[in-house]
């Protein structure tokens, strides 16, 4: 895995990290979703509920993290001349797409997703190998020489170091984005080597901490979830309660619609309202991926359209996605055991956005109106939960945003927008 | 029981803050604290929270077993009897004390709001600079430094460059931890207000603008707490542990081998007749006293329970200044419907404010003050509750959900303290009656005099112009303030200076007649600027935890002294 030192590798290493980190940011928000929101959903007290409520919401904290991993992977791949890229394996990934010992999969929240996730974070300096060995049950020299995203961002280090600067850092400034446009705080705009390296400490220190803190990384917080989560489940047994805090869902879903496209181990949702509404999940986060792909590769653009346009994905995001993805795991995948489904985060065939703004504009916005279009339809249907109808009304918020703010800065919307 | 290095009376975060760095240079250090500490699960505080059916600040926590008195009683709800003694009856609202703080490990940074910013320099030279209030015996950048060992203390998340230099207040190091991300409604009013930054020039040449809030809450994992996640109930309890509350520093402070006795309430400090202080005395909550002997004492106690607890013991009162000059911060709201929806109960009350009206000339005549902007729809005047009281009577079914959620979403406040100055008449004194640990109460005379009350009607205009900016209605916009809110900010009662003759205190918080009892808090505060006063108490005791450790000699070297001795 070690970097040859040549751009195309460096490049390489980092469309890889790309996919990992989006594909982590999946995996986690899955589980997230699975998360119950209500002691009346069964199997959980209200204390245990808070809990529960709290590692879902350091579960979204931490996907968040790994979105803004894949922006700052982003910016470090246009300051190279390459352009940002999303693209991963459909789920569930065979465990030999990587040299990882784990598979990427969606599965609900629970102990068995808890120490994958666990073991996806693991430090390279981790200080307690002997509890992974236990808990993995994968050989000690194994662990030690395992894959993991830290070492894949050590490689691209080591890469940009070997390049002269001047050779390396070809892109266009213009390109790079920062907090003023995309929210993330800590983005770092990469122009050289020394920004590139902030930016790639940035990240690792996230993920798997520091030599000396592995406390407030994602690794320490899943290790400390886990122990919470098993001091809850002997404290259930102990007093002879159930202590289920997520809901029952099929692992990594596929909606019907893709079946002939189905890898092993996925599980087609057989059930066909809860198929189209998991369509409906896949195009809208395709659209949301793309729009943000775009303003990571359409630099300024007039009267603060980059700025909308980052806005209107991170709005669909948090306002749309995540009521959908909630909605899915609350109905029937039509598997047996009253199982339900959850979202699948399918990527099928599709384009980037154009260059000119003013297409990609228009694209954008038939896009919203189509997927808001569905989205009504799908909402009247009596089995729709409330999720989806609040997703419903956001969407329709999303559209009229993007709608107003072409109007606002092109005449061609501004008659659409009347009209 | 054994002789401490250190004493220190109240685990608030000021005393724990103390208690931690000593205990962690080896020092013997014993916390006493007049409350309780606990319980061992923060969702069961919680739990107490959802199950009140009269709401306060104090209700997750003053939940008690039948038959367990609280010896440590405080002002709570309006409908519990009185801790303070004061003239409730008369009419001037204005003539009160209305702060209440808690009494429990862990003190009043349970149900605080989490702000830390700074005191401005001109904050410390009110009177050389313009001529009310009187100076600090410290300035600005004798405070800095330890400012900023006390944001990577409690963690605090703000935007170093926002903030460094505004109206002087130089910043040496970064925050720990970036700032919580703003709010929907913080952007949109960044927006709005886009075009209006030169109103209000006469105040200063400050753009009228949002700056982020410093705040004691995590925008990322750190030491150990969660992230913030929304829960938005902040006051009066963080569900999470998220917002820091001085609970992280007493365990810290037990970690590294301080001792801490709850329900432990200090009825007298003894001192010598050299004025050295050799003892203090408490009881317990069964009512039995108890005698701990110590070589340095702390009193950290906030502000009305240190110069009571001066005054039981007839200490550290030549300047006849303690109690003195009880302060707080006048607050008031004012609230408006947007005209589109701003999205609020998401995230921290507040995420953003305006600092532009806490520095001027003007302050020679009129209050400085800072608004804070709200995330919390009507705030404390009109919550979700009450509009749906008003719109009840003529809405209903889904046509009264719909006007909810329209009304609720587009509501927005501003919130704002005003500085006060120090009076010698407001004060805190002894009650002749006593509470039910058969102590005695404190008695307050109070009132918020017209250099702060002028204050309000300007501060009105000022709110209704960010209104009017957002795009508000006249009709759709509410700033009357009759009187004062309070803002649980209790500061200034030991104030300190260089004149023994004018304070209680010296620069190093020594009080002037006893070199071994120190005040810590917000007690020591002679004047209080703009400012939430926490990181200020906490920067002030981190110094003092530096200067107490000074008085010692170094552990080895006593280590070998002891082992020479025969």
């Amino acid at each position: 895995m070690a970097s040859n030192g040549k751009r195309s590798e460096i490049i390489s290493l980092l469309s890889e990290a790309c996919e990992l980190e989006h594909g982590l940011a999946c995996s986690y928000l899955y589980a997230a979703f699975s998360i119950k929101q209500s002691a009346s959903e069964g199997d959980i007290t209200w204390d245990q509920l808070q809990y529960a409520r709290r590692w879902a919401g350091q579960l979204y904290f931490i996907a968040s993290q790994e979105m803004f991993h894949l922006s700052q992977a982003w910016n470090l791949l246009t300051a190279l001349g390459g352009t940002p890229y999303y693209g991963r394996p459909n789920f569930p990934q065979s465990h030999r797409y990587y040299p990882i010992d784990l598979p990427l999969v969606l599965e609900p929240f629970g102990e068995r997703a808890l120490k994958r996730f666990i073991f996806y974070e693991l430090p390279e300096h981790v200080s307690d190998v002997e509890f992974l060995v236990k808990e993995f049950h994968i050989p000690k020299e194994r662990i030690q020489k395992a894959f993991t995203v830290g070492k894949l961002y050590e490689s691209i280090l080591n890469g940009i170091k070997q390049i002269p600067e001047s050779k390396l850092f070809i892109g266009d400034p213009a390109l790079q984005v920062g907090p003023e446009v995309c929210h993330f705080n800590e983005i770092v705009k990469v122009t050289n080597r020394e920004t590139a390296l902030r930016a790639i400490h940035t990240i690792t220190e996230q993920g798997e901490g520091t030599k000396t803190d592995q406390l407030d990384c994602h690794y320490g917080l899943y290790l400390e979830i886990e122990r919470e989560y098993r001091n809850m489940r002997i404290a259930a047994t102990e007093k002879g309660l159930k202590f289920e805090p997520a809901r029952k869902v099929i692992e990594n879903p596929m909606p019907a619609f893709y079946a002939g496209q189905i890898l092993a181990g996925a599980n087609v949702i057989k059930n066909d309202f809860s198929s189209h509404v998991s369509v409906l999940f896949d195009n809208i986060y395709s659209l949301m991926l793309r729009m943000l792909q775009y303003v990571f590769q359409s630099g300024p653009l007039p009267d603060g359209l980059q700025k909308n346009i980052a806005d209107g994905s991170i709005q669909l995001m948090t306002r749309v996605l995540k009521p959908l993805g909630e909605a899915l795991t609350l109905l029937p995948s039509g598997h047996g055991n009253d199982l339900k489904c959850g979202p699948s985060f399918g990527l099928y065939r599709h384009v980037s956005f154009p260059a000119n703004f003013r297409e990609t504009l228009y694209l954008i916005i038939e896009a919203l109106t189509q997927s808001a279009d569905q989205c009504k339809v799908l909402s009247n249907n009596a089995a729709a939960p409330a999720q989806l109808l609040n997703a419903t009304a956001n969407l329709v918020s999303v559209q009229t945003y993007i709608s107003n703010v072409a109007a606002m800065s092109l005449a061609e919307f501004a008659s659409a927008v009347k009209s | 029981m054994k002789k401490y290095d250190v004493v220190i009376i109240g685990a608030g975060v000021a005393g724990a803050l103390i208690a931690n760095e000593l205990a962690k240079k080896g020092r013997s250090v014993l916390i006493l604290e007049a409350g309780v500490r606990g319980p061992k699960e923060r969702t069961d505080l919680v739990g107490n929270y959802l199950n009140s059916t009269n709401r306060s600040l104090g209700s997750p926590y003053n939940v008690f077993p039948a038959g367990v008195i609280n010896k440590a009683p405080i002002e709570d709800a309006p409908n519990l009897p009185h801790y303070y003694d004061q003239d409730y009856n008369q009419p001037d609202q204005n003539k009160y004390f209305k702060s209440n703080y808690e009494r429990r490990v862990g003190g009043s940074t349970w149900h605080w709001l989490g702000n830390c910013p700074r005191l401005l320099p001109n904050d410390f030279e009110t009177a050389s600079k313009y001529k009310i209030g009187v100076d600090w015996p410290i300035k600005y950048r004798d405070l800095e430094e330890w400012y900023c060992r006390a944001e990577h203390e409690l963690g605090v998340a703000g935007d170093h460059d926002e903030l460094d230099n505004y109206f002087g207040a130089f910043r040496s190091q970064p925050f720990p931890m970036p700032k919580i991300w703003p709010s929907y409604s913080d952007l949109l009013i960044t927006q709005k207000l886009s075009g209006s930054s030169d109103l209000w020039s006469e105040f200063n040449d400050k753009p009228l603008a949002l700056m982020s809030t410093p705040q004691a809450r995590n925008s990322e994992p750190y030491d150990g707490r969660p992230v913030c996640a929304g829960n938005s109930s902040c006051v009066p309890i963080c569900p999470i542990g998220a917002k820091y509350d001085a609970s992280v520093h007493t365990k810290k402070a037990e970690a590294n081998g301080a001792d801490l006795l709850d329900k432990a309430i200090v009825t007298r400090i003894i001192a010598d007749e050299s004025g050295k202080i050799t003892s203090v005395e408490y009881q317990d909550w069964e009512d039995k006293k108890h005698n701990v002997k110590g070589e340095i004492f702390v009193l950290a106690a906030n502000a009305i329970e240190s110069a009571k607890i001066l005054l039981m013991s007839d200490l550290a009162n030549e300047s006849d200044q303690v109690g003195r000059n009880l302060m707080d911060h006048p607050q008031g709201e004012g609230q408006c419907i947007v005209n589109e929806p701003v999205f609020p109960f998401r995230g921290p009350p507040t995420t953003s404010g305006i600092d532009k009206f806490r520095d001027g000339t003007f302050r020679a005549k009129t209050a400085a003050f800072r608004l804070s902007m709200g995330n919390d729809g009507g705030g404390r005047s009109n919550p979700p509750q009450g509009v749906l009281k008003e719109l009840i009577n003529d809405n209903f079914g889904v046509v009264l959900r719909q006007n909810l959620k329209a009304r609720v979403t587009s509501q927005f406040r501003i919130s704002f303290l005003a500085e006060m100055l120090p009076s010698p008449d407001n004060r805190v004194t002894l009650s002749p009656d006593k509470d039910a640990a058969g102590i005695f109460r404190p008695r307050i005379t109070f009132s918020v005099d017209t250099y702060t009350l002028n204050s309000f009607a300007v501060i009105g205009e000022v709110m209704k112009s960010i209104f009017l900016a957002l795009g508000s209605k006249l009709e759709d916009i509410n700033v009357k303030n009759p009187s004062f809110l309070p803002a649980g900010h209790i500061m200034g009662t030991c104030r300190m200076g260089n004149d023994p003759k004018t304070s209680v205190v010296d620069k190093n918080l020594r009080c002037h007649q006893h070199p071994n009892l120190y005040i810590a808090g917000a007690s020591v505060f002679p004047t209080v600027g703009s400012a939430n006063p926490t990181i200020t108490i906490a920067a002030l005791s981190l110094r003092l935890a530096s200067f107490i450790e000074k008085q010692f000699k170094p552990v080895t070297q006593w280590h070998q002294t002891e082992k020479g001795q025969k």
